[in-house]
């Protein structure tokens, strides 16, 4: 259970909710047990199939009942159907699914059940469009995972979901289009580390596939990375982000250059935790890789200084700085 | 605002769950009760009460679940899963009662799971996920079974959900998240693999989840919670790292979301109490297995600690 406020009861009152709740209890086991029985004697009927709607709206998070459900159409509805009459069954699904996902953002069993939806949709509607079907199924879909992600930007439910339909879709979309998604999300709220997450893999994929090059989104994102930092300081999101831009740390010029550039923040915010800590990473990087181009006794002991610093900041964390403290004096 | 461990209060706590036919959650989380049962006993294990709860009761109720296509459902009559399978496990070794078990079966379903990526599904009908992952692997190594697992398939798909923050997320492509990042730890540990984890750049990720309340984080700009607490927790202690967080802080954050009267542990302070928590808090403070979330002397005595160090008890004095 989950930010669920508990509250003091008298025993009057817990006896009085146990008597009001007797008889949604003989209600519900009695739904629960007939669609239990009908699931053993194989009932493949509408009418147990309308049992189940009933018996999930109630309780979404009965697995075995959406199990039974799908197993109710495919032994027993679709094999008697029309395409257009599966595919308008499968739709009423997505909007009784999408209905209990407004109230059960986080229910894992209701994305799956969607997931089986989309991927049994039927060719249709005629011999010259197979995919339309389909393809406007999969295109609704995306706009449903915006809907639940404008609710809650962060529900990994619906990222993850995201995700998928995007690699599912007939006709994909471009990366620049998901691109253009996680920016209008971190600009609405750079805190949103979901979204950061998504475009650093977004940019992974296309330079994986050899379509873009670091360079050339470089500065635009160090850009949108300062705008978040100056924006708020504290946040984690944009730190952990431009440690992906800095990667393994093998371009000696650009750890300077936003050395140079978080020092600046930091001479404006000298509290500023995340500052030092990127700072220090920065910097170790630069004794690790690129001690032939600095001074090594002058950066091992301004990391000591940091070091020492983020202990009296940060003292949660000292041992790991204590740690770090260790590691510099062996480099 | 309590600051030692109710020990009796939670074991009562257990106690009542078992009884609450009256209550309608008890009826809407049926789908979890295997879960539930294996919460309970691991947490009155480590309390030093496993008498607590009825062992012969209990064993009975383990069999029921049996589902013949499928391993263990979370009910009688509920259809088999990975999770609830792991769980039957785990309560029927607690129980020393593995005897009951047909372990061939139970492990060709589980390999049965396996994908072509190496990932486990849950079920046939085939949701993914690193944690389906872990209950398979931690399964397998109970069941002394670990040989017939395609080992490196397994570490190979966990390898492709480490993210650039250390991390791992539920599959390819995911966010990082403390919830994920523990089943891929602990499996990797399980597999001897910990060679696939960046230990400073995880480690730094990890310590990074402790709020100003002690409590900890499941992902960045997240609120803290004792659940997320112990996979942070657990995951740091795989990767012998305790000491980069400050642990007396958390104790009394986890201590603080007891309920001091009627038993049990919330997510946070001031909320309901549920046994998944309880156990979960529980665990932080005392002698727990990391990595198979079972009691650490159990764990021992099978011979199947590793590197690792157990969650060793807190000084906190109970009464
Ligand atoms: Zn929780």
């Amino acid at each position: 259970m989950h930010g669920v406020k508990r509250v003091h009861q008298s025993s009057e009152a817990i006896q009085a909710r146990k008597l009001k709740e007797q008889a949604k209890i003989t209600e519900y086991l009695a739904l629960a047990n007939d669609v239990l029985s009908r699931k053993t004697s194989e009932d493949w009927s509408l009418e147990a199939f309308r049992l189940t709607t009933r018996l999930l709206r109630t309780n979404p998070e009965f697995y075995t009942v959406w199990n039974y459900r799908r197993n109710i159409c495919l032994q027993g509805i679709f094999p008697n159907s029309s395409p257009e009459a599966i595919y308008e069954l499968i739709c009423e699904d997505l909007v009784f699914t999408m209905n209990a996902l407004k109230v059960h953002p986080k229910v894992y069993w209701i994305w799956n059940h969607r997931r089986w939806c989309l991927n049994h949709v039927p060719e249709g509607p005629n011999e010259s469009d197979l995919q339309g079907w389909k393809k406007a199924s999969w295109e609704r879909e995306l706009a449903v995972v915006e809907k639940i992600l404008d609710a809650d930007a962060r529900n990994f439910h619906a990222w993850s979901y995201r995700r998928y339909v995007l690699a599912s879709m007939p006709v994909s979309r471009t990366e620049e289009s998901e691109l253009a998604y996680t920016a209008k999300k971190i600009e609405s709220n750079f805190s949103n580390f979901s979204a950061w997450h998504q475009r650093s893999k977004v940019y992974s994929s296309l330079c994986e596939s050899g379509k873009l090059q670091f360079d050339q989104f470089k500065k635009q994102e160090l850009e949108l990375v300062r705008n978040a930092m100056y924006t708020d300081p504290d946040d984690q999101s944009v730190w952990i982000y431009h440690r992906w831009l800095m990667g393994a740390g093998d371009d000696s010029e650009l750890l300077l250059q936003e050395i140079t550039a978080i020092q600046e923040l930091l001479d404006e915010q000298p509290d500023s935790k995340w500052c030092m800590e990127c700072i220090l990473h920065y910097k170790l990087l630069l004794l690790q890789k690129h001690s032939t181009i600095v001074d090594v006794k002058a950066v091992s002991e301004e990391c000591q200084t940091l070091l020492k610093q983020l202990k009296a900041i940060d003292p949660y964390r000292r041992q790991r700085y204590d740690d770090l403290a260790a590691a510099v004096l062996r480099l | 605002m309590a600051d030692t461990l109710l020990i009796s209060h939670h074991v009562s706590y257990i106690q009542k769950l078992g009884q609450s036919q009256d209550e309608l959650a008890y009826h809407l989380t049926s789908h979890l009760r295997l879960n539930a049962i294996y919460w309970g006993l691991t947490a009155i294990c480590i309390m030093g009460r496993p008498d607590a709860l009825s062992r012969e009761e209990m064993i009975a109720f383990v069999m029921d679940c049996w589902d013949d296509n499928a391993g263990f459902g979370a009910h009688p009559g509920h259809d088999g899963h990975l999770l609830s399978t792991l769980s039957a496990i785990q309560i029927l070794i607690m129980q020393d009662a593995l005897d009951k078990l047909d372990v061939n079966r139970v492990v060709s379903f589980i390999l049965s799971l396996q994908q072509p990526s190496g990932v486990f599904a849950g079920d046939s009908w085939g949701e993914i996920d690193t944690r389906f992952l872990y209950c398979a692997v931690n399964a397998l190594s109970l069941l002394g079974k670990l040989d017939l697992l395609d080992k490196e398939k397994t570490v190979g798909y966990i390898k492709r959900c480490r993210n650039f923050d250390g991390g791992f997320g539920s599959c390819v492509g995911a966010e990082s998240h403390a919830g994920q990042v523990f089943p891929c730890v602990a499996a990797l540990a399980i597999l001897d693999r910990l060679d696939i984890v960046d230990y400073d750049t995880l480690g730094w990720w990890l310590c990074e989840r402790q709020l100003p309340s002690g409590g900890l984080n499941g992902r960045p700009e997240k609120l803290e919670d004792v659940c997320y607490s112990f996979w942070v927790l657990s995951s740091l202690s795989i990767l012998n790292k305790l000491t980069w967080i400050d642990a007396d802080k958390l104790t009394k954050f986890i201590l603080s979301a007891q309920d001091p009267e009627g038993g049990g542990i919330a997510d946070r302070l001031g909320n309901m109490v549920d046994v998944f928590h309880t156990n979960f808090g529980i665990a932080g403070l005392v002698d727990l297995d990391p990595v198979y979330c079972m009691p650490a002397v159990l764990i021992e005595k099978m011979g199947l600690r590793k590197g690792w160090t157990a969650l060793e008890r807190r000084q906190i004095t109970s009464k």
